[in-house]
């Protein structure tokens, strides 16, 4: 499923004239946003609603987060050193990214999520969220997560898995990741 | 909730690692130095059937000169600290850029990315290990040489040294990758450096167009071993030829590889065929773009049903072989009457070309790609197939012969079908032999089905050996196993030249089963 441009707008990812302040500002107060991003841009990437739920965490926490379509890791090359990137992708995506991140960025965290259970992988301590549904989706409790191990210093590896609440992509697996550049 | 604890080169004391990495630092400055979790995770990411826990690097070293690497094995000495190199780090069905063994520090090469020449005229060229095959493409259209490359699938980020010396193939007539090697700079265990062939001469014009040098020919040493680390490799280019035909011919019937391959083998001798010739089943043709559920959930091996529908919607044979004429245009047209005749002559084969080919289904545009020397990552798709991140390359060497690859298949499909594994895999046809690339796709996030892709990986090795097939290259997992199934002899002969090249055993200890 391709983003609508109704998504994009609830999330305040799509950029330029096209998106009215007054639109984005009142979906904006509807969501718990924060008034303003305080900690910068965050590309995100991903083409379903995954990716907007995860997009709504991260600008719940603060973060400016760029839409940029299906992962292209080829593409991260261009970005400019200390650029974080996160989103969901599919197993050939991730391969690549890992694959081209060596000797050349940080993996913050990765998190498999398919039916029945949340496999979560941190590089930046342990997760604390439960990606529980009752606050939202899973996807924006996994967006404010990572807004919050964008920002933290230490480093330990860490693995977590936690229950995945049914839900009405339940069967589905999908591959998410936080890394920086 | 779990934590690593800090990982340590085996035998090597805290104290004495903690030294050796600021040894390290001072030769290659604190950013080449890498020891934290999080920039280390790219080089834990595996595809074959391990436990994760062993195959943990416990740093990453990033050299940007000869001499670095000549200082990093002198402290790796000094302090027994075993290093694995790597290149670009691509090599993804063969162990990616993970050690052989947890605690190895990773020497990863990707910074000497230095193209030091390239030669229109004797169309050659000389890299730096870290050079990647879109880096030497760009390179040479931005120059406007009529060179080609010869990429393996992965291409654009893999590189052409890494490639060679692990002895990959690629699908132009320039495919056996290290039959076009010449040249090498390499640093010894001791931190010497020796310059192969012709390189010994100073100023030597001759070292990128004569391999052999004088006195016995050596180059062949450090390709899959751990006798010295290359940095500096010499490549025969592919002049650009006037014409290009690529074209496909579809099989239908599973029986009808022995007929392929008995038809294609003396038009590859006689070079009418120049190219290497891929045979691409039905599930790897389709595995690049095609999802395996949209056709069957279970968890055993697809059935034939299943086949038999995929090839009908996609468009593509049981038997799918892709190769190119290259020439002058009068050449190829004298050559594809050659072609024609010979797969014609049954009755069998669907023989396209052109626009008729671009118009079918499965992997003709990559392909066409490929066999020209162009880049694509079309081959990743596969990884999608059955998901869950495994993917192992099985890859034993045959005769082109009809008889042997019948033999392979109906083997392979048993051990696979055993396992609950599917049959993708391609034939990759040389001058006389073939290798047969079966690509076994598993679930590593399932703990039982991560244990059977090790039991059937096993199995086939041990099952091909024993009648007479050997693999030309596997993954770290596996490498002591196939070394095993090349006898005592050889092995006696890897391990004394280890022990006189590298009596420390600090370079990749393990790789292709050799240690001291």
């Amino acid at each position: 499923m391709k983003l609508t441009r109704r998504q994009l707008l609830q999330n305040g990812l799509l950029l330029g004239a096209s998106a009215p302040l007054s639109l984005g500002a009142a979906w904006a107060a509807d969501s718990g946003l924060a008034p303003s991003p305080v900690h910068g841009p965050i590309r995100l990437y991903g083409v379903d609603r995954s990716a907007t739920e995860l997009g709504l965490g991260l600008r719940q926490q603060g973060w400016e987060p760029r839409y940029e379509g299906r992962l292209d890791p080829l593409a991260l090359n261009m970005l400019p050193a200390g650029s974080l990137a996160t989103g969901f992708t599919d197993e050939a995506g991730l391969v690549l990214l890992t694959s081209l991140l060596a000797g050349r960025g940080r993996v913050l965290a990765l998190g498999l999520h398919e039916a029945g259970r949340h496999r979560l992988l941190s590089h930046r301590g342990p997760m604390v969220e439960p990606l529980a549904v009752s606050a939202g989706s899973w996807q924006a409790a996994l967006g404010r997560e990572y807004a919050r191990l964008a920002q933290v210093e230490g480093v330990g590896r860490h693995v977590r898995e936690v229950e995945r609440t049914p839900d009405a992509a339940t069967s589905a697996t999908e591959l998410s990741f936080l890394v920086r550049l | 909730m779990s934590t690593t604890p800090r990982i340590l080169p085996k035998g090597v004391s805290e104290a004495d690692f903690d030294a050796a990495l600021a040894r390290f630092r001072e030769i290659l400055g604190a950013d080449g130095v890498l020891t934290e979790s999080d920039q280390l995770a790219p080089y834990t990411k595996i595809m074959m059937a391990g436990d994760d826990a062993d195959y943990i690097p416990s740093a990453a070293l990033l050299p940007t000169t000869t001499e670095q690497v000549q200082g990093i094995v002198r402290t790796c000495n000094e302090y027994k600290v075993p290093i694995w190199t790597i290149s670009t780090g691509k090599n993804l069905g063969y162990g990616s850029a993970a050690p052989g063994e947890t605690g190895q520090v990773m020497l990863d090469m990707h910074r000497m990315n230095r193209i030091l020449d390239v030669d229109p005229d004797v169309c050659t060229a000389l890299l730096e290990p870290g050079v990647t095959y879109q880096q030497l493409y760009d390179h040479i259209q931005e120059k406007g040489y009529k060179l080609w490359l010869d990429p393996p699938a992965p291409s654009a980020i893999a590189g052409p040294v890494g490639n060679t010396l692990d002895r990959g193939v690629g699908y132009t007539p320039y495919g056996e990758h290290f039959m076009f090697q010449c040249g090498m700079e390499v640093v010894l265990a001791n931190g010497e450096v020796v310059r192969t062939g012709m390189g010994g001469i100073e100023n030597s014009s001759s070292w990128q167009v004569f391999k052999w040098g004088y006195g016995p020919y050596i180059d062949g040493l450090f390709t899959q071993s751990n006798y010295g680390i290359v940095t500096k490799m010499g490549l025969w280019l592919m002049p650009e030829p006037p014409a290009y035909r690529p074209f496909i011919i579809q099989y239908q019937d599973p029986e009808d590889i022995e007929e392929i391959v008995d038809v294609l083998r003396p038009l590859r001798i006689a070079q009418i065929i120049p190219n290497a010739v891929v045979i691409v089943h039905t599930l790897w043709d389709a595995g690049t773009h095609v999802v395996r559920k949209d056709y069957y959930d279970g968890s055993d091996s697809i059935p034939r049903e299943a086949i038999e529908r995929i090839k009908a919607d996609e468009g593509i044979g049981e038997w799918n072989v892709y190769a190119a004429l290259y020439g002058t245009p009068e050449q190829i047209e004298v050559n594809w009457k050659i072609v024609e005749q010979a797969f014609g002559a049954s009755g069998k084969a669907k023989i396209m070309y052109g626009e008729e080919a671009e118009q079918r289904g499965g992997g003709f545009e990559y392909r066409s790609a490929l066999m020209k020397g162009d880049m694509n990552l079309q081959e990743f798709g596969l990884y999608n197939w059955r998901g869950g991140g495994g993917s192992m390359w099985f890859a034993p060497v045959s005769q082109a012969k009809g008889s042997e690859t019948k033999d392979q298949t109906e083997l392979a499909q048993q051990i696979l079908g055993k396992y609950g594994f599917d049959y993708v895999a391609e034939y990759i046809v040389g001058w006389r032999d073939m290798h047969h690339v079966i690509d076994l796709l598993y679930n590593r996030q399932d703990p039982e089905e991560t244990q059977r892709a090790h039991d059937c990986f096993a199995e086939l090795i041990d099952e091909f050996a024993k009648r007479g097939y050997g693999l030309y290259r596997t993954n770290t997992e596996f490498m002591e196993q196939v070394a095993g199934t090349f006898g005592e002899p050889l092995r006696e002969v890897h391990k004394t030249l280890k022990n006189a090249l590298d009596p420390n055993g600090i370079l990749s200890p393990g790789k292709s089963g050799i240690r001291q």
